[in-house]
């Protein structure tokens, strides 16, 4: 690896770090802690918030799934192999804990009717829907370029807002669920990072992850605004009415 | 009552007893909301009447007995008797 393609890599993850954390600065999940602090939040709402989180987070099987049937032990070194390994387990835990919350307080009974309510129901002509078929078609892509879309996308916006309703959030063990998942989510920004500037070095896959990039975070951003209207019971967007700026071509 | 707990030392969070304790819809083990998200048993757990957990986990000692710290894993003999193998209702 010569010089130029070790700074192609860097400049690259900073550009996108800072794109991603210019979109990240105001999000629709705002608009859904501001409830929150106000006391504006009722049981159903907060039900409704875990509950969209979870399918999206139980969704991220679907998408790693299809990611890692292009993984090869060989492609990598070990450590990012590793670290991407981690990361599926880091997304399953975090569902766990979104359906432990939603099972303690009892607002279904059990994890297969969590599956069926309205609240969790998985549909395809949804904002998730959409987001994570967007993950999904990121398979095509190879693993540099698409860990440089997503963990440099997404994640960051994620990593943001989770840092807000860590930090202001009023009900105490919703506080420390989202507390609890920061140190995972900033671990995947960070493994974005690093193989963005160790393994992107071709002038192509740089235009491409940056590309992607745009796309996913777009597609995430929309799936924000539509959890945050779903919880704060707002009407559904109307064709045009959210603009999402992806800058793609 | 006597319950269980996860002795984090001996646990390698394969997450087995996590998957049964959910399957049989008790769902008294959960991942505790630190950075660490260890597995913990909560208080539905119904140990002694079931000891379904015990059964799937394969780390020796990393489920124990509450009250006394005695490893419940592989299960002693005399929690292993044909009416405890299974959960019972109350």
């Amino acid at each position: 690896m010569n010089l130029n393609s070790e700074n192609l890599g860097k400049s690259l993850a900073e550009q996108l770090l800072k794109q991603s954390e210019r979109d990240a600065a105001v999000t629709p999940m705002d608009t859904v802690l501001e409830a929150a602090r106000a006391g504006n939040f009722s049981g159903d709402q907060c039900f409704r918030l875990l509950s969209r989180l979870w399918t999206l987070k139980r969704m991220m099987y679907y998408v790693y799934g299809g990611w890692a049937q292009g993984i090869n032990l060989n492609d990598y070194p070990p450590a990012v192999a590793y670290l991407f390994g981690k990361q599926t387990h880091d997304e399953s835990t975090q569902e766990m804990q979104l359906s432990d919350e939603i099972l303690k307080r009892r607002w279904v009974r059990t994890q297969k009717k969590l599956f069926a309510h309205p609240y969790g129901r998985f549909s395809t002509a949804t904002r998730t829907g959409s987001y994570i078929f967007c993950l999904r078609a990121l398979a095509n892509y190879p693993q540099n370029v698409r860990i440089a879309a997503h963990n440099l996308g997404p994640k960051v916006i994620e990593l943001a807002w989770t840092e807000r309703i860590a930090k202001f959030y009023p009900d105490e063990s919703i506080h420390a669920l989202f507390q609890s998942q920061l140190a995972e989510t900033r671990s995947h920004v960070l493994m974005g990072k690093f193989q963005t500037e160790k393994f992107i070095h071709k002038q192509v896959d740089a235009e491409l992850a940056r590309r992607l990039c745009a796309e996913t975070r777009r597609d995430y951003l929309f799936f924000l605004e539509e959890t945050a209207r779903f919880v704060l019971g707002m009407a559904e967007e109307t064709p045009g009415e959210v603009a999402v700026s992806a800058d793609i071509d | 009552m006597p319950g269980l707990k996860i002795a984090h030392d001996k646990c390698t969070e394969c997450r087995m007893c996590y998957v049964v304790c959910r399957e049989i819809d008790i769902n008294a083990v959960v991942v505790s909301a630190t950075s660490q998200h260890f597995l913990e048993i909560d208080d539905r757990c119904t140990y002694p009447k079931c000891t379904v957990c015990l059964m799937y986990c394969p780390a020796e000692g990393s489920i124990v007995e509450s009250d006394t710290g005695r490893s419940m894993v592989p299960p002693p003999p005399e929690v292993w008797t044909e009416n405890r193998r299974w959960p019972r209702l109350p």
